[in-house]
């Protein structure tokens, strides 16, 4: 019966099963890859000024209107270390790491923001502080 | 069984399905955000129509800069500005009567633990600037001269100060009052579900997807801790805290909740946060409890209608309404 089918199927046939099969299969891939990690965007107004994973380590300066907010990724989060701001605000938020998490430095107009899949479940849609 | 032309287009079929399976569902979530009155603000929408959204959320963000442009005091050109500025009787619009006399009958309802008039307070401490200072007890007087639930006269669009120096600072419920605005033009663009964000004072629209919004509370504390979740539906959830805007000297910490009785930063709790039907009543409320102090605080909230709150003393007891449904974090 088996024998059958397959061999009404054409060698076009079998290359077009094969091709759609892997689109597919690719299609849930693209997507999971996406979300494996949790990023952090730093966005100024419409612009976005840096992205990178929470899983590299790092110590980064960026510039806004008032001079350089300096930041570290470390151990899946991000928190602000210096600002140039006055009420430092934006370092006593302390860390983010869950996907939805923000901080905001708003005198100095960047706003840190974690997309993708993070490895905790936040658990809540909106936190108020 | 099949003949060949059949077998394409099952399996076209199938590819189909599946693209149709793998495809996001009818009702997306969109998330904004943007600086507005000092503060982060995050616009969380649900809708089918990713540009009727795009619309919604672009109105919401300008009618809170309009907001601000109207009532901030750090804007010179603001009416609020102006009307402390102002030595006689000045006509501000209908929208800005309207909330001082709310927040009139609020300050009246907490007994003046909420103000508005405690502008030249908040100058006094320099709590915002990048220069705070611990005033003389001279200053502190001078600032509370004249303060208090009768110091505005409003009669219309008629304003007038009991005294020419009195400085309005709407602090404690212009936030509030700007997400409110948000939420009645997101619902004008008919979405029905949304929540928006203010630097802690949220509001919500509707449910989330059928389901109650699930608002963490901060820990005052424990940085990155929270406190409680609380699952809402169509409230206003707004938290005054200790713990964000302050400075230290001498190993004192002086935060912006001033108490008016004594012009220092109120001293019975660490935070308050307030759910109501409103943010601007939330946000006074939030405030006035604060300033009271967790039992004073406490008894106030109860007795207001529509009205939860959660309180933590200055120790770290946590005080609750009985009507208050809250979930571990």
């Amino acid at each position: 019966m088996k024998r059958i089918w397959l061999q009404r199927l054409t060698a076009f046939d079998r290359k077009l099963v094969l091709l759609l099969s892997a689109l597919v299969f690719l299609s849930f891939l693209v997507p999971l890859r996406q979300e494996a990690g949790a990023r952090l965007l730093v966005e100024s107004g419409d612009k976005t000024l840096f992205v990178a994973s929470l899983d590299q380590p790092q110590l980064v300066e960026l510039s806004g209107p008032l001079g350089l907010t300096r930041f570290e990724i470390k151990d899946g989060a991000v928190r602000v270390l210096s600002s140039p701001c006055p009420n430092k605000i934006c370092i006593g938020l302390g860390a983010a790491r869950h996907s939805g998490d923000l901080l905001a430095c708003v005198p100095n107009r960047l706003v840190f923001r974690i997309a993708g899949k993070s490895a905790e479940g936040q658990g809540y849609d909106l936190l108020s502080r | 069984m099949f003949a060949r032309p059949q077998w394409v287009i099952l399996l076209l079929l199938v590819v189909a399905g599946l693209v149709w399976w793998r495809a996001p569902g009818g009702e997306r979530q969109l998330v904004r955000t943007a600086l507005i009155m000092g503060t982060l603000v995050e616009l969380k929408v649900f809708g089918t129509n990713e540009d009727e959204l795009e619309r919604a959320t672009a109105a919401a963000f300008a009618e809170m800069r309009r907001v601000e442009a109207l009532l901030t005091s750090y804007r010179p050109e603001s009416e609020i500005s102006r009307l402390s500025r102002a030595a006689g009787p000045f006509i501000v619009s209908e929208e800005t009567a309207a909330l001082l006399q709310r927040g009139q009958l609020l300050a009246r309802q907490t007994g003046g633990a909420f103000d508005l008039t405690l502008g030249q307070l908040k100058q006094v401490w320099g709590i915002e600037s990048d220069r705070p200072l611990v005033p003389s007890q001279a200053e502190l007087q001078a600032a509370l001269t004249a303060i208090g639930p009768e110091a505005l006269q409003i009669e219309g669009r008629s304003v007038s100060k009991r005294s020419a120096e009195l400085q309005v600072e709407l602090g404690g419920i212009a936030k509030g009052y700007a997400v409110d605005r948000v939420l009645e033009m997101l619902r004008q663009a008919g979405v029905t579900s949304a929540a928006v964000n203010a630097g802690g004072d949220i509001g919500l629209l509707g449910a989330k997807q059928g389901q109650p919004w699930r608002i963490a509370i901060q820990h005052p504390r424990k940085t990155g801790e929270l406190l409680t979740v609380l699952p809402l539906v169509n409230r206003a959830v707004v938290t005054s805290g200790d713990y964000e805007r302050y400075f230290e000297r001498n190993g004192i910490r002086y935060h912006h909740i001033f108490d008016p009785r004594t012009g220092s930063p109120a001293r019975g709790c660490q935070s308050v946060t307030v759910v109501a039907a409103d943010a601007a009543t939330a946000d006074a409320l939030a405030t006035a409890a604060f300033v009271l102090g967790p039992q004073q605080g406490l008894r106030l909230l109860e007795r207001l209608p529509e009205v939860e709150g959660l309180l933590v003393g200055r120790d770290g007891g946590i005080f609750q309404t009985s009507g208050l449904q809250r979930e571990e974090p």
